[in-house]
């Protein structure tokens, strides 16, 4: 689910940069920085806007400045249940892995229809009913999440498509 | 009454406990005895209600399970009973029914119910558990909505029920006792009538227990029995003794004799064999009458159910029941087999004589399970296989044996057999699976999991499970474990109308609930333990997560998982961890894919994969953050970040490690070895970097000042520059410590801290810490100043550390030759007072005349004391304060110090040729002092303070000298430093020691001062230090 989330971030500048287009920079750093950070809660998807910019401080001794940045964010924060549309990275004997955005989703053969079979022999390799449907590398899923791993800097997730609804995605419906 | 005795006691001591089979008859016994009793005491029925209900209440004690059980049953009985009876009178029936059914009928009606459909091998708990739980349909009327769930209402409707169930008991047998009174013929076929009516009372015959020799019971009775036929009641003199019977192992040396009066039972015993009539017989208390029959419920066997074999080739195998026979003591059980068709038999002899001459002696190796294969089997004994196409497939008989579907078919006893604690493992039962390939499809999970529940251990809940009770009263709730005691689990239920509430609950109503997505860790019981992973689908019992290092899916019993809060891969064996980096010898590292209980699995740098034991592991990498390496096109990589093979499969991955030019790279797409696969950095070329490095130069590292800018301040925390070339390489150089001292050796090579020697005694290399090398002339075999021997490596921290430049400029060249022993010292120190000018051989001739001034001192605030001195020798007390102490500490130093003193003195803050500035520094700062201290020659003075301050300063501190030098200033010294440059180390102390040290010295003057004062003048110095 998204979210726009208020954060505060602390960015140091080294006095190289004190100038004119000091504002632009720290902008640039905090995008740079923040932009697509996962936190292994959530991912920062994209940075808003400045709700204020601190003054800077001079770090006593460095001589670098540090600037308290309050800004406003989306964020995505995959939860257990919620649909999604995912894009297949890799398909493998054991499942199927995808990437909804930033987060990565497998599907375990048991969350995959049994209508639907791994089919080795194709190249590339795929999962497919031997109808219309047909799942390799770079198909469109749309899947639900099953469990939400946190991690250090990461968040893995699993997912199923063994439901109504879930599944394949023609594109020309778009 | 002779039924008794036809009983089939026989079984009873060939088991352990009370034999299963007599239970079944046991249940049949009691009713034939009853209607003799009727017949015997007409009116007892009645009675024996009465005892009954007496015994309800207050029965809860001990054994209120079974009586439960055997109300149950004998309602049951009861109910089959009235139903005939109605049928019989119908007149009556119309006016019993409406009553009945609206009382006593429901609840009778669904015990019945449940009675038949509970498998008799139910344990009492679980009966009682059972007992009363379900709602009627018609209570639902009766009750208010949502009363279903509330315990307190069940018990009351349940004792209501129950009251009213005994009431109506007692009618039905004023109704039986009418009828079958008057009917024998009803009675003897009487299998129905209730069993709480057969209970003994105190009109019924009386049991005593007679002593006997031990083992010998049963021979006992049999004589009994021998006699009671040969004369039998009616006979001239016949026994008396109703009935006889024993307990076989349970009360070892008695038999219990049931007669009317104890006379009878005398009598009937007179010269039986193995009876002690000495030891008096006790007579049973009709109250424990029952217990004497109680049979202990022995684990009942169902086919589908597994068991364990106890002994023979096949023990501790897995065996799944086929079939039970009735008598309960021979099931046959489907085996997976262990054969090896003859392999390893001798070329010789009829393998079936030889296995069984064999079975005593430790055979060899035990064949592995395996299906049997006829194809095997025909190979060598093709003489011992027949086949038999029997019902459904094909059976083969080997060497005895029945073989069906691969499976040994064998009959056994159930002694011979492990019934309890069975736990079977999942791979083990897999085997079991007909078809299927990968057979857990087909496995019998439902009977597996009933295998397992019996065995489940309450450890297998832990607080803060999450459970869910699937049968009995409270089935859907769901919560979590607060406490486990014994079988019963208290929960706290966390979802429905309950929530909030702590209930207890009976472990095998339990199972740990999960929900998909639930990240789990198996706990035990299985191969997968400690295999970490995520839900994918819970059934019921088992549950299937994908692992998370395999991507596997994995089922297992949800007994077996717990919910993990790990973040980790697998668990660890000892420090190792899977993803850890090892050293396995020297040119080998390797990453570590898999721990397992014992042994690591691990992929080496050269890509191969093994199962290292973690002894063979040489050290544990420690993984360094900073590490760096370039990719193919140079670009700098680290850790963590994604690369991708330029070549060859393309693989690509995170980076885990680096070490030298190999990367350990991480793909959770891989299965195989745990994701990592290893590459060379020169075939990588970079995806991305983590954390979005930016790709143009980084600015704050192209600052020079930034780069200057570390915590430590003052800049350059570069390692120490390299100045070309160890200078001990080649050296010819004597060990002074450890187990080479004194050997004699050459430097080969050189590192901070230690050097490689090859040793002229063995020619062998060996490493020595450069700090116990001295350096040798090769020739002469004399010492060398080589900076001290120990080169740069002791004396970089001072010699080129920016961090200190205050030591810098005097101490590199100057000092250097203080550090090392008196000889190696600038010629100009060599002889201690050779060295020196004249003047200071005499110390206080050279002095300048403001020293030997007394006047000058005047305002010293020793003046005091010094007066003395001054009238005494010509040494200024200024001097005793100042100089004394070093002056004292050693003679050699004492020289020294005077020595190095002198050019302060003579030239004050000049730096003569001769001089080392360090000492320059050392004497003049402290002279300086002794001059603040001495305000009347500071005129005087005033020129070379400035100048000692400046140069010497620097000097002062050096570590090196001045411990060993002068340790009682040391303190001190570092208080005049305020000239110095370096503020960091001297700032604080300054005007504190500046001040401070006047009266110190005084003190130190004072000490020393006797011993220079003995040369001079001794007795009056003595007096002196007191203030």
């Amino acid at each position: 689910m998204f979210f726009l989330k208020e954060e505060t971030k602390v960015i140091s500048m080294h006095p190289s940069f004190f100038g004119p287009n000091m504002r632009e920079y720290l902008i640039t750093r905090l995008n740079e920085e923040e932009e697509g950070r996962c936190t292994g809660d959530h991912f920062v998807i994209c940075v808003m806007d400045m709700v204020d910019i601190g003054e800077g401080r001079v770090m006593p001794g460095i001589g670098q400045a540090e600037y308290t940045i309050r800004y406003r964010a989306i964020i995505w924060k995959p939860f257990r249940g919620e649909t999604v549309d995912a894009i297949v990275t890799s398909v493998k004997p054991t499942g199927i892995f995808t990437l909804a955005g930033p987060l990565s989703v497998f599907i375990a053969r048991k969350n995959i229809p049994s209508d639907i079979k791994w089919e080795p022999n194709t190249v590339p390799p795929q999962y497919t009913d031997h109808a219309d449907q047909v799942i390799e590398k770079g198909t469109s899923l749309r899947l639900k999440i099953l469990g939400v791993k946190p991690d250090v800097a990461a968040i893995n997730a699993i997912g199923t498509i063994k439901e109504d609804y879930l599944g394949y995605v023609v594109l020309s419906l778009l | 009454m002779s039924n008794f005795l036809n009983q089939d006691f026989g079984s009873e001591d060939e088991d352990d406990d009370f034999n299963p089979a007599p239970h079944e008859d046991s249940d049949a016994e009691e009713p034939r005895a009853k209607p003799a009793k009727k017949e015997r005491s007409g009116g007892d029925g009645a009675n024996e209600d009465d005892v009954k209900y007496g015994r309800d209440s207050h029965d809860e004690e001990d054994d209120a399970k079974d009586v439960e059980e055997d109300d149950e049953e004998g309602d049951n009985q009861a109910e089959d009973d009235d139903e005939e009876d109605e049928e019989e009178d119908e007149e009556e029936a119309v006016s019993h029914r409406p009553r009945k059914r609206m009382k006593a009928n429901p609840f009778i009606e669904i015990e019945a119910g449940v009675d038949e459909e509970e498998d008799e091998a139910e344990d009492e708990e679980d009966e009682l558990a059972e007992f009363g739980m379900e709602t009627h349909p018609d209570d639902l009327d009766v009750l208010p909505g949502g009363t279903e769930t509330d315990d307190r209402r069940h018990r009351q409707l349940d004792r209501q029920r129950e009251i009213d169930a005994s009431m109506d008991a007692e009618k039905q047998a004023q109704m039986l006792k009418e009828r079958y009174g008057r009917n024998r013929a009803a009675a003897s076929d009487a299998l129905v009538i209730p069993k709480r009516l057969l209970l003994p009372s105190v009109e019924d015959p009386s049991i005593w227990g007679c002593r006997c020799k031990p083992g010998k019971e049963k021979e006992v009775v049999y004589s009994i029995q021998k006699r009671i036929e040969e004369r039998p009641a009616g006979s001239r003199n016949p026994i008396r003794i109703i009935s006889a019977f024993e307990r076989g192992n349970v009360m070892q040396g008695w038999f219990y004799c049931e007669a009317r009066r104890q006379a009878d039972v005398t009598e009937g015993l007179e010269a039986i064999n193995f009876y002690y009539p000495s030891q008096k017989m006790t007579l049973v208390p009709v109250k424990e009458m029952p217990d004497l029959f109680r049979v202990q419920k022995s684990e009942e066997l169902l086919p589908g159910g597994w068991v364990r074999i106890k002994r023979g080739k096949y023990s501790g195998d897995l065996a799944q029941i086929e079939e039970v026979e009735t008598n309960g003591l021979n099931v046959t059980v489907r085996l997976v087999p262990r054969l090896d068709y003859g392999m390893n038999d001798d070329a010789l002899g009829a393998p079936a004589a030889e296995s069984k001459r064999k079975r005593g002696l430790t055979n060899t190796v035990r064949p592995p399970q395996r299906l049997f294969s006829e194809a095997e089997a025909k190979k060598k004994h093709a003489k011992y296989l027949s086949s038999t196409s029997g019902l459904g497939g094909k059976s083969w008989n080997y060497l005895n044996d029945n073989y069906v579907d691969g499976f040994l078919i064998k009959d056994m006893r159930v002694q011979h057999l492990d019934t309890k604690n069975v736990n079977p493992r999942l791979e083990e039962v897999t085997m079991f699976a007909r078809g299927g390939e990968d057979g857990t499809a087909n496995l019998d999970l439902a009977s597996l999991a009933e295998t397992l529940k019996k065995s489940t251990a309450e450890e297998a809940y832990q607080p803060g499970d999450p459970v869910e009770v699937y049968r009995g009263e409270q089935q859907g709730l769901i919560g979590r474990t607060v406490s486990t005691r014994g079988d019963i689990v208290s929960l706290q239920v966390t979802e429905g109308e309950l929530s909030g509430q702590t209930i207890d609950a009976p472990v095998r109503t339990l199972r740990k609930r999960f929900r998909e997505g639930d990240h789990v860790k198996v706990i035990g019981g299985s191969r997968y333990q400690n295999e970490l992973g995520m839900v994918v689908q819970v059934k019921d019992d088992t549950v299937t997560l994908l692992s998370d290092m395999s991507m596997q899916e994995i089922t297992v019993f949800s007994k077996d998982l717990r919910l993990s809060a790990e973040m980790a891969a697998d668990g660890q064996l000892g420090i190792y961890d899977v993803h850890d980096l090892v050293q396995l010898d020297a040119a080998t590292v390797a990453c570590v894919i898999k721990v397992d209980r014992e042994s690591l699995r691990v992929v080496d740098q050269n890509g191969s994969v093994r199962n290292i034991l973690p002894t063979q592991i040489a050290a544990k990498i420690t993984p360094r953050r900073d590490a760096v390496a370039t990719d193919k096109n140079g670009a700098e990589i680290r850790l963590g970040d994604t690369v991708r093979e330029l070549h060859g499969e393309q693989r690509s991955g995170v980076i885990r490690h680096i070490h030298r030019s190999f990367l350990f790279l991480h793909n959770k797409a891989q299965a195989e070895n745990a994701g990592i696969t290893v590459v060379r950095t020169s075939s990588v070329v970079t995806v991305s970097a983590r954390g979005g490095r930016p790709a143009g130069p980084d600015l704050t590292k192209m600052n020079p000042a930034l780069a200057m800018q570390t915590p430590g301040g003052g800049g350059a925390q570069m390692p120490p520059p390299r100045r070309g070339r160890d200078r001990l390489l080649g050296k010819t150089v004597t060990i002074r410590k450890g187990r080479y001292k004194g050997l004699v050796g050459i430097v080969r090579d050189a590192d901070d801290s230690s050097a490689q020697v090859e040793l002229y005694t063995s020619n062998k290399p060996v490493h020595i810490p450069r700090d116990i090398l001295t350096v040798k002339d090769p020739i002469t075999k004399q010492s060398l100043d080589m900076g001290g021997g120990r080169g740069r490596g002791s004396r970089t921290p001072f010699g080129s550390s920016a961090g200190l430049p205050s030591r810098e400029g005097g101490w590199a060249g100057g000092r250097t030759p203080m550090a090392a022993a008196d000889s190696s010292r600038t010629p100009a120190w060599g002889g201690a007072g050779g060295s020196r000018t004249p003047a200071w051989g005499n110390a206080s001739g050279s002095r300048t005349p403001a020293w030997k001034n007394d006047g000058s001192r005047t305002s010293n605030p020793y003046e005091g004391n010094r007066t003395a001195y001054g009238g005494v020798g010509n040494r200024t007390p200024a001097w005793n304060s100042g100089s004394k102490t070093p002056y004292d500490s050693s003679s050699g130093f004492d020289a020294f110090a005077s020595g190095s003193r002198t050019p302060a003195w003579g030239s004050a803050g000049g730096n003569t040729g001769n001089r080392t500035p360090a000492w320059g520094g050392l004497s003049s700062s402290r002279d300086q002092r002794d001059f603040d201290d001495a305000p009347t020659p500071g005129g005087g003075y005033s020129a070379p303070t400035p100048g000692a301050y400046t140069a010497p300063t620097p000097g002062a501190p050096t570590p090196g000298a001045w411990p060993e030098s002068a340790p009682t200033p040391g303190g001190v010294f570092s208080a005049p430093t305020p000239g110095g440059p370096s503020k960091r180390d001297y700032d604080a102390p300054t005007p504190a020691a500046y001040d401070a040290p006047t009266p110190a010295m005084g003190g130190a003057a004072a000490t020393p001062g006797a011993g220079y004062g003995g040369n001079d003048n001794g007795p009056r110095y003595d007096d002196s230090p007191s203030p």
